[in-house]
């Protein structure tokens, strides 16, 4: 779906931050793995990204105008749990709708949908500091990042074996270890995830902040749910 | 945070020997008048050890026995470093005559630059420009100077600095007054000192310009830094990584946040966070204050510092052994237990021995308490040593068994005690002088050897992010 350079695109378009199949596209051609993703421009579109990709699909609104796709036209933003071909033409249609209604221009992403309970969320972002230059950061995700704060530095670009060092540095490290008789998650690949973030930073300089929270990390890997990436003014 | 350093586009390898080691100085500004900046920097280096010049086109006569002259262009010698005790709008008029003049360093005590708003940067900008131009290194403005013990060199308008005892401890503060504090506290505490810089505004001379000369300094054995924030701490990260001395930091302003919102990642992640985190990568421990600053600095300056962050306390009375071991621990340091030959050897000198695990608790002080400190010492489980022992007039201290002993080991042996100070302080005066650093507190002595553990456990980590391997 990736025609050109995302970050050229959205250049091109005037905007600083990138949707988030553009910063998705970008994340994943730097090796960090995505669910599969496409991104439609009409029901009948969506519906077919979704028989391509497999049941149950996530379905997302796909605009520069829309941050925070959750708060989006009441719960529109994203549908979890789209089971069939019809459902997800019908809910493209609506976020369509919705959309003209309210005067942007917004596309659907269709994506594969993650099992949650199969792993624990992390975030991984990392920003360019005026001072500091291209920083990592890594943390337990959602509420407890807020929370507790229990996150870790690293200035980019960094090792596998220093990402490594900073996941385990976490307060929250056990809980990726196998506590209490879960499984173990790959740290291994939640390093790699760190480790690559803070090398897109550096090569592209473009880039002012990466957040990619959550980061879904499972036994067998470590997978980018959502992303957020903001350009430079 | 305090960002008043005005980066100049061309880096400069200034001479900071004409700064730190000068053989004449120009006092620009001085006065006859008790109290003011130039009569306290002329009272501070008039009998330095060089030719001092005491300039003021307004003066007459004489001060501290030298003739003023109008200007720095007046002097007929090579004036290696100025000191400028006039207000911000005439400075860089001086550092235009100081450029004619072929002066190499400047000291900038006033206020009124690029801490003071828009017109105060717009100086300072064009003064670095100048002094630059002419290879000038400034220090300051808006600092109360540096001070060098051992050549008498008290670049300084504070009062009293005179009494700064000469050492192997390097102060470096973005603030002259944390400066100041510190090695006041040190000459309270006769902490020697082998310099002491007030950054300020650091006008071209920095953090990395100073660490860079101390590095190469003989004299000094360890640089503490107090530090506010800078614009490129990155640089500063790097220099503290390729310098050789032991470097401690303490970075104040915790409440600072970062100024991005758009982002978790921003939002998350405050200036001091990146401070701790790039020290510990860069190989620096923090401390948390000006005291340990100087304690932690005082030990790695004149003690082996430790390999690893296995540490043996030796206590005679359990309670403060307690205190200690509480604390280490909390400050993520371990306490072995003792290889059996170091039990065995110590049951044989105190049978039926208090606790003889770690810590070794004697139970009171002894005659043999030294032999128990050095067999501890010698423990191949153990990298450093935390003995506690309240003074007995009638015992003193182990002094005879530790002489030499750190050395001898190649780990720091560290003593905390407490007692009457007419009694104690001969024999802590003579505990000090065999290499044995006293404290008077068990949390001060504690957090000093956690400092030092924290050192063994960041420089074997230090993972720059220049360094890249494939793994």
């Amino acid at each position: 779906m990736r025609e050109s350079d995302p970050i050229e695109r959205a250049r091109a378009d005037g905007r600083t931050t990138l949707t988030e199949a553009e910063a998705k596209g970008l994340l994943a051609d730097a090796g960090i793995e995505t669910p599969a993703f496409e991104v439609a421009s009409t029901p009948e579109d969506a519906a077919a990204a979704a028989e391509r990709i497999g049941f149950p699909v996530v379905l997302k609104v796909s605009s520069p105008a829309v941050t925070h796709k959750s708060e989006w036209m009441g719960g529109l933003g994203v549908t979890v749990g789209v089971a069939d071909a019809d459902e997800a033409a019908a809910v493209a249609a609506d976020v369509f709708d919705a959309a003209a209604d309210s005067g942007i221009d917004a596309d659907v992403l269709v994506e594969a949908a993650a099992d949650v309970d199969a792993g624990t969320e992390v975030i991984v972002g990392g920003l360019r500091d005026p001072s500091f230059g291209p920083v990592v950061l890594t943390g337990l995700g959602g509420v407890f990042t807020e929370i507790f704060e229990d996150t870790a530095h690293r200035l980019a670009p960094v090792t596998q074996a220093t990402a490594r060092a900073a996941v385990q540095e976490l307060r929250s490290a056990p809980l990726l270890e196998g506590y209490r008789g879960s499984d173990r998650a790959d740290i291994d690949a939640l390093a790699g995830v760190v480790k690559r973030v803070g090398d897109l930073l550096v090569e592209r300089e473009d880039i002012a902040e990466i957040d990619v929270n959550p980061v879904l990390v499972t036994p067998s890997g470590a997978t980018a749910l959502d992303a957020l990436v903001v350009l430079e003014e | 945070m305090l960002l008043f350093r005005i980066r100049a586009d061309v880096t400069h390898q200034f001479e900071l020997d004409r700064l730190f080691d000068p053989s004449s100085i120009a006092v620009v500004g001085a006065s006859t008048k008790e109290g003011k900046i130039g009569y306290e920097a002329m009272e501070n280096v008039h009998d330095f050890g060089g030719r001092v010049y005491p300039v003021n086109p307004s003066a007459e006569g004489t001060a501290f026995g030298e003739p003023f002259v109008a200007s720095v262009t007046d002097i007929d010698d090579d004036v290696d470093l100025a000191l400028l005790c006039v207000p911000a709008p005439v400075v860089p008029e001086v550092i235009e005559e100081c450029g004619a003049a072929g002066v190499g360093a400047a000291v900038i005590y006033s206020g009124g630059f690029a801490e003071a708003g828009d017109d105060g940067a717009e100086i300072q900008r064009r003064l670095t420009e100048t002094a630059n131009e002419h290879g000038i290194a400034l220090l300051g403005p808006n600092t109360s100077g540096f001070v060098i013990p051992r050549t008498g060199l008290y670049g300084s308008f504070a009062t009293g600095v005179e009494s700064f005892p000469a050492g192997d401890l390097a102060i470096v503060a973005q603030s002259g007054g944390v400066a100041h504090s510190i090695a006041f506290q040190a000459t309270r505490e006769r902490r020697g000192l082998s310099a002491m810089v007030g950054l300020g505004n650091r006008a071209n001379v920095g953090f990395e310009e100073v660490i860079e000369y101390l590095d190469g300094d003989p004299d000094t054995g360890a640089i503490v830094l107090h530090v506010e924030g800078t614009d490129d701490a990155r640089s500063l990260l790097e220099t503290c990584y390729d310098a050789e001395t032991p470097i401690f930091a303490y970075k104040v302003g915790e409440a600072d946040v970062g100024d991005f919102a758009e982002s978790h990642t921003g939002a998350l992640t405050g200036d001091h966070a990146l401070y701790q985190a790039g020290f510990a990568q860069y190989g620096v421990p923090t401390v948390d204050s000006t005291s340990q600053l100087l304690d932690a600095g005082h030990v790695a300056a004149t003690a082996p510092l430790p390999d690893g962050t296995n540490v043996g306390v030796v206590t005679a009375q359990a309670g403060p052994g307690i205190i200690i071991a509480d604390r280490l621990k909390q400050a993520g340091v371990s306490l072995p237990p003792l290889e059996d030959e170091t039990r065995a050897t110590v049951n044989e000198i105190l049978p039926g021995i208090t606790y003889s695990a770690n810590p070794v608790d004697t139970g009171r002080p002894m005659p043999e308490f030294g032999e128990v400190v050095r067999a501890v010492a010698a423990d191949e489980n153990v990298d450093a040593v935390l003995v506690y022992e309240l003074h007995e007039a009638a015992l003193g201290f182990p002094t005879e068994d530790l002489d030499g002993l750190a050395e001898s080991v190649g780990k720091p042996v560290v003593f905390a005690t407490a007692g009457p100070e007419s009694l104690l302080e001969p024999d802590r005066e003579e505990l000090e002088s065999v290499g044995v650093p006293v404290f008077e507190s068990p949390e001060r002595a504690a957090d000093t050897i956690a400092a030092l553990a924290e050192y063994a456990r960041v420089t074997a980590d230090a993972a720059p992010a220049e360094v890249v391997d494939n793994a």
